[in-house]
């Protein structure tokens, strides 16, 4: 008889459309590779080494956790590497070991962990980790100095704090073709501008990030370093500087774009990517710090829940 | 099935199937020794069955534990040989009955629905028609307090891979207004609409009624969206399901070929999709066991496979092979275990595919988070819970593999409940 047959009985519904977290953790990681390798080439076996430490960490601080906390091993579905890469890839080849060890321990442990894991997390992780590193030990992450004992073929001066301390002028030293090239210095998978976009337009097309996020960030920058710049020439750089240095396409594509700190509505989408350009350059152009993507980007985050309020209403409620 | 395209940056969309000429007609399947009906009575609250173990029964007559609105027509002549208890989804309980069927030569035939069917009224059509395939439910026009205004007749499957509404339409649109007119004559209502896909838009024509089409992606054809989108503007705004009976093609032209014909048709068409894909329609009398589906197939079943009645989004799985097509079984499917995706119990991770897809604008990705934690009660008021028209397509898209829709059912489950025992206490 066929009672001792044992069929599969589930809720419905019975199909899935096979996506997975570790298959777009995987898509993002391939993605980033397109950035990182140049920057590891560039800068060589130190930045291998920071990249694959910082992986290593984080993958190891959650796990940590995983058995501190007794719960089920979650390293599998990528996130926590994913973690680690994004954060290697804003920092210079130089880092000191423990410094990227404690890095990864504020992404994975801080970031995200304490807040229930993956998906509670109201800060992108890699970016809280990052902030709070530049804040404790400002001087490692001054690129200039940092990677002073490197010799490039180009100009080997942050470009921001360039455009910071002596305005447009000197910007205008930076030939755009060749910031997209990765002829500047910086984090070590932050610079290589073509390998960033590539990266960042495969991971739109496939739908692994929000393209409404990205193409609404960097649109955000564009607007504001236009305004700037007309407003006063002098001072200001341009649009195409401000898009092409810094953490700038790293931030629209890998960093505002992280799923549980960013909105998912269509309008919420993009006030958020504007916001986040908008405070970008006006952090970089008035404000006290260098590069203002960290923080543009934690601030989003914080009124990502607020945004994210503006939407359609539900089936059969209001008019 | 149907997975996620390479590119990913418009929201997914899924097709409904398309009939073909290939699988147009469909394969008779008889009952072998015994069909099963699952009536909606518990077994506990029916004191004085009026039936028992060893009663002969006549295909037609009407299998009932107590003498409510819920029954179901016994589709061929036999004799009782059990009645159990059988649990569904969510806990609910049913009383099975089982009839062991009369060779073919000796089926005797109810005679009760001959001797009314000369004066069609929505009263007989109520006391006898509501078994009938397709599952008419006519209890709607007997609410004073939300006259009907309109008849709609869905031609259209509501789930995935069905074929079974499209069918009647296609091969059967005279049967359609003949009973469509029919619908009309007892209710008194002239205004009947027939919903087709747009493939079908030219035969629909002839049926009479006055014809809408709906789109081929899922889940348009939903009932509820196509009161949104489709009669909204035939009537104002009107926002909740009062003053529209909705009817299936099946059963519309089950109720005509009634009263034509003073017998009860009790064949039921389902779609039949086996292990590697291939669909059928086939046409069995309602109560059949599914293995003499199967059977006819050639199909067999092992320990992980997944028998689905109804369409892969909104179907529920069965137990057993034993469990019958019943009288709104549209299709049955056969899946394989290693066609069978895992669920996960991981943490929702806020992609939003879920907001992207869900056709009543719930914010499915902040809804999740109180239905994990059980607050149903929040999920209801703040996250629009009754909103959700239970398509199933949030789970289909969930990155996190979360049982999305599960979720949705039991929190929807247990607040009803609630209520129930509230207004009961009260
Ligand atoms: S089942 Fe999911 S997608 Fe469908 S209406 Fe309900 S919440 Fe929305
Ligand atoms: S699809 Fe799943 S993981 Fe993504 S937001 Fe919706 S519930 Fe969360």
């Amino acid at each position: 008889m066929h009672n001792t047959l044992k069929l599969t009985v589930s809720h419905a519904p019975f199909w899935h459309n096979g996506s997975s977290i570790s298959s777009k953790s995987r898509n993002i990681l391939l993605a980033s590779l397109l950035a990182v390798i140049p920057g590891c080439l560039q800068y060589g076996p130190a930045a291998v080494g920071v990249v694959t430490l910082a992986i290593a960490s984080a993958v190891i601080w959650e796990l940590l956790i995983n058995f501190i906390s007794r719960r089920p091993i979650s390293v599998g579905d990528g996130n926590a590497a994913l973690i680690g890469m994004m954060f290697a890839m804003m920092l210079p080849a130089t880092t000191p070991w423990w410094a990227v060890v404690t890095g990864t321990f504020f992404a994975v442990v801080i970031g995200k962990e304490i807040f229930g894991g993956i998906g509670a997390n109201p800060f992108n992780p890699a970016v809280l980790a990052m902030t709070i590193v530049m804040l404790s030990w400002g001087d490692l992450f001054d690129f200039n100095a940092a990677l002073l004992n490197y010799s490039f073929d180009f100009n080997a001066v942050y470009p921001l704090v360039l455009s910071k301390s002596f305005g447009a002028l000197p910007a205008e030293s930076f030939v755009l073709t060749d910031l997209l090239l990765g002829k500047q210095i910086g984090g070590i998978g932050a610079t290589f501008g073509i390998g960033l976009i590539a990266g960042g337009v495969y991971l739109m097309l496939r739908g692994y990030i929000r393209w409404e996020i990205s193409i609404s960030f960097l649109a955000g920058i564009f607007a504001s370093a236009l305004f700037f710049n007309i407003l006063n020439p002098e001072l200001y750089a341009g649009p195409g500087f401000h898009l092409l240095t810094g953490y700038t396409l790293i931030g629209a594509f890998f960093l505002a774009t992280e799923d549980s700190s960013s909105p998912v509505n269509f309008i919420p989408m993009l006030i958020y990517g504007l916001l986040g350009g908008a405070l970008t350059v006006m952090i970089r152009n008035i404000g006290t710090h260098i590069d203002g993507v960290l923080y543009a980007i934690l601030i989003i985050n914080l009124v990502n829940p607020i945004v994210d309020k503006i939407r359609p209403k539900a089936l059969g409620k209001g008019v | 099935m149907i997975k996620r395209s390479f590119f990913g940056l418009v929201k997914p969309k899924l097709q409904y199937e398309i009939i073909d000429e290939a699988q147009a007609e469909p394969v008779s399947i008889k009952a072998s020794k015994q069909i099963m009906l699952y009536i909606d009575q518990s077994l506990e609250n029916t004191g004085n069955a009026l039936l028992k173990t060893g009663d002969p029964v006549k295909a037609g007559q009407k299998i009932a534990m107590t003498d409510s609105v819920d029954y179901l027509l016994s589709s061929k002549s036999g004799q009782i040989s059990k009645i159990s208890t059988f649990v569904g989804i969510m806990g609910k309980k049913f009383t099975s009955v089982t009839i062991d069927v009369d060779s073919e030569s000796s089926q005797t035939v109810d005679e009760s629905f001959k001797n009314v069917c000369q004066t069609p009224s929505l009263e007989n059509a109520r006391d006898f028609l509501a078994g009938l395939p397709g599952q008419p439910d006519f209890n709607g026009f007997f609410d004073m307090d939300k006259p009907v205004k309109a008849i709609v007749v869905l031609g259209v499957d509501d789930d995935l891979l069905s074929t079974t509404n499209q069918y009647f339409v296609k091969n059967n649109i005279i049967a359609i207004k003949t009973g469509v007119d029919l619908l009309c004559k007892i209710t008194g209502i002239s205004n009947a609409i027939l919903i087709v896909p747009q493939h079908l838009e030219q035969v629909a024509g002839s049926s009479g009624a006055i014809v809408k089409t709906v789109d081929s992606e899922y889940p348009s054809a939903h009932p509820e969206l196509i009161m949104q989108h489709i009669l909204a503007s035939e009537d104002g705004k009107s926002k909740s399901k009062s003053g529209i009976a909705f009817f299936s093609a099946e059963a519309v032209c089950a109720i005509g070929a009634a009263y034509n014909t003073g017998k009860l048709p009790l064949e039921k068409i389902v779609t039949f999709v086996s292990k590697n894909g291939n669909k059928q329609l086939v046409s069995v009398p309602i109560g059949t066991p599914i293995q003499d589906i199967l059977n006819k197939f050639n199909e067999t079943l092992n320990d992980g496979d997944r028998v689905i009645l109804g369409g892969p989004m909104k179907g529920i799985s069965a137990f057993s092979a034993e469990y019958p097509v019943l009288p709104d079984t549209d299709a049955i499917i056969i899946q394989d275990k290693n066609q069978i995706t895992e669920r996960s119990d991981t943490a929702c991770i806020n992609c939003g595919e879920c907001v992207r897809v869900c056709p009543a604008n719930i914010q499915v990705n902040q809804l999740i988070r109180f239905l994990e934690a059980g607050q149903y009660e929040e999920a209801a008021d703040q996250n629009d819970l009754f909103s959700c028209i239970e398509c199933g397509f949030c789970s289909y898209v969930c990155e996190s593999r979360i049982p999305v829709f599960q979720h949705i059912k039991l929190a929807k489950h247990t607040l009803e409940s609630m209520k129930a025992a509230e207004e009961s206490n009260a």
